[in-house]
């Protein structure tokens, strides 16, 4: 490939065009779908009924302290 | 301000909703991508032992050249490249597939589909890599640094990409609730990226080699964002997600973790070019490479802050915890690697470190420190979910983080010491260029001990998991301290 021959290049430049694109439209995206408000509350959304918030989930097998409440809630 | 519903409201929002047709149970998740993930994890695992063999040989062939050297396919050459693509496509992306993909179906909150898909891909890219790796041991390695897999290899692991990409795809797609976690937001574009990256860099390298220092551009460009836009994102998606998990906390500051991955997708791209800092290629494009680099610090520091405050106050629980044990290791080391890797692309201290043992210590605190530490805490903790059994043997968790944590703190010391002293002597005309190889030599032994813990804790590792596989241990496991619940045992 000759590097002043850009008409070589044409691919991978709508190829990056197309990249940089939808990087946009993913940040317009997820502004518009509320993704960058309401931060605390999404940090939350992790725990479920089978791993909620405030239990610690993982210990060495010899332990005996299993899925110990923890004491401190954030 | 329109007043869209909340992302987070009970109606949209599965992780609240009391329906169970909309509440995925995570142990439905887990069943459902069970088979596809320890495929990934056995070849991962696989991989990391045939790297490792290849990781010792590499090292004491740098102090005792005449080691295996009657052996044509054990020159010091191809050897060490076999052992990078090993680990850092065999060991790396498999288990990338396997718990990164997990991570994802969790978060996704749907049962995971077309899991054919990803068996097609796995076995394309295993293939395709056995194929790679012993084409560069018969010598039909390339001549570039991170794509030394020869031509007739590349299009499967190509197709591989693809698939795993379109998987990704389909199950953000089809996601149950609109919000997106961090972790999501890393994995994806994560995906997103590595095809792009992959692709460029083969077609303007291999397939239609671009001339003269493009290619070493090109090169750079690919080589350091394999670790910046593939394993780090992938990395931090495991980190963000198993670290607040593990403590049944949130994350310190949400905010900071979004402003911390736009901050990487932006910043990390023009990093590689302050490989070629001396280089004869225009000045103006070094120096956005090192101000790419140095703006690395802003997304460091707010990952870094925001792991630290939030396992404050909870170090006996991540002390006790494997799988924290091994991930907050790998989340002090991102910290540590990154701010040294921004101070290495400064002219000045690159004149030192440049060409010296100092920036192969700087990849493996890079790879192995950060990235593969936060990986082994991702199969500690998905390995029991997934087989409804608990880890067999402590100790040998305990000796795998020993082996792992000392070996890789003497390999990282030794190299970056040692690669210093180096490049200072280098620098010093009144110093032969042999006597400042003589002198590197106590330093690569160093480096051939820390393989040896290495070793060990890799071995302890195998056989802990596949004792764990083939079901000793079983018995205790149904009670073990790693599974979630009595709804998650009872689901299987």
């Amino acid at each position: 490939m000759d590097v002043y021959d850009y008409k070589e290049l044409l691919p991978i430049i709508l190829l990056g065009i197309a990249f940089f694109s939808v990087s946009i439209t993913m940040l317009y995206w997820s502004a518009k779908k509320g993704q960058l408000r309401e931060f605390d509350e999404q940090a939350k959304t992790i725990f479920t009924d089978e791993e909620p918030e405030g239990e610690l989930t993982d210990s060495f097998p010899a332990s005996k302290s299993s899925t110990r409440k923890s004491s401190r809630k954030s | 301000m329109s007043q869209e519903p909340s992302i987070l409201s009970p109606s949209s929002n599965p992780y609240s909703s009391d329906s169970a047709a909309v509440r995925a149970e995570l142990s439905q998740i887990d069943v459902s991508i069970r088979s596809a993930a320890l495929f990934f994890v056995v070849s991962a695992i696989g991989w990391l032992m045939i790297g490792t063999v290849f990781a010792l040989i590499t090292a004491f062939k740098a102090h005792q050249p005449d080691f295996l050297g009657a052996y044509e396919f054990l020159t010091f050459g191809r050897v060490r490249s076999a052992h990078l693509n090993a680990m850092a496509l065999g060991w790396g992306n498999n288990v990338i597939y396997a718990v990164g993909l997990w991570i994802m179906a969790r978060l996704c909150r749907a049962p995971v589909e077309h899991k054919g898909l990803l068996f097609i891909a796995g076995a394309f890219w295993n293939i395709g890599l056995t194929i790679g790796v012993i084409g560069i041991l018969r010598g039909d390695i390339t001549s570039v640094e991170w794509l030394e897999i020869p031509q007739y290899a590349t299009p499967m692991l190509a197709i591989s990409y693809a698939l795993i990409g379109v998987w990704g795809i389909i199950a953000f797609r089809f996601r149950k609730g609109d919000h997106v976690y961090v972790s999501q937001w890393y994995i994806l574009a994560a995906l997103f990226w590595f095809p792009w990256l992959y692709v460029i860099a083969q077609a303007m390298i291999i397939w239609f080699p671009a001339r003269g220092v493009v290619q070493s551009l090109t090169n750079w460009w690919f080589a350091h964002n394999v670790l910046g836009l593939w394993l780090t994102p992938m990395a931090l998606a495991t980190a963000y997600y198993l670290i607040p998990k593990v403590l049944g906390r949130p994350i310190y500051s949400y905010y900071l973790s979004v402003l911390g991955f736009w901050a990487l997708a932006i910043f990390y791209n023009w990093a590689g070019v302050h490989h070629l800092i001396g280089g004869p290629i225009p000045v103006w494009l070094i120096s956005a490479g090192i101000v790419g680099s140095v703006m690395m610090v802003i997304p460091v520091i707010v990952v870094g802050l925001n792991h630290h405050m939030t396992v404050v106050g909870f170090h006996k629980e991540v002390w006790r915890s494997p799988t924290l044990r091994f991930t907050l290791f790998g989340a002090i080391s991102y910290t540590l690697v990154s701010l040294i890797g921004s101070s290495m692309a400064l002219r000045s201290v690159n004149e030192v470190t440049h060409f010296t043992h100092f920036t192969v210590g700087h990849a493996h605190h890079g790879v192995y420190a950060f990235f593969t530490m936060i990986m082994f805490g991702g199969v500690y903790y998905m390995m029991p979910r997934l087989l409804k059994r608990e880890w067999p043997s402590a100790g040998l968790i305990r000796l795998h983080f020993w082996g792992s944590a000392i070996g890789i703190t003497i390999m990282v010391v030794a190299l970056q010491a040692g690669g210093w002293i180096q490049g200072l002597e280098m620098n010093n005309p009144e110093i032969p260029f042999l006597e400042t190889v003589k002198n590197t030599v106590p330093w690569l032994k160093a480096r051939s001990i820390s393989g040896i813990f290495l070793t060990v804790g890799h071995i302890a590792f195998g056989v802990n998991f596949f004792w764990m596989l083939f079901a000793a241990g079983a018995v205790r496991a149904k009670e073990g301290p790693t599974l979630l619940s009595e709804e998650g045992s009872a689901a299987q």
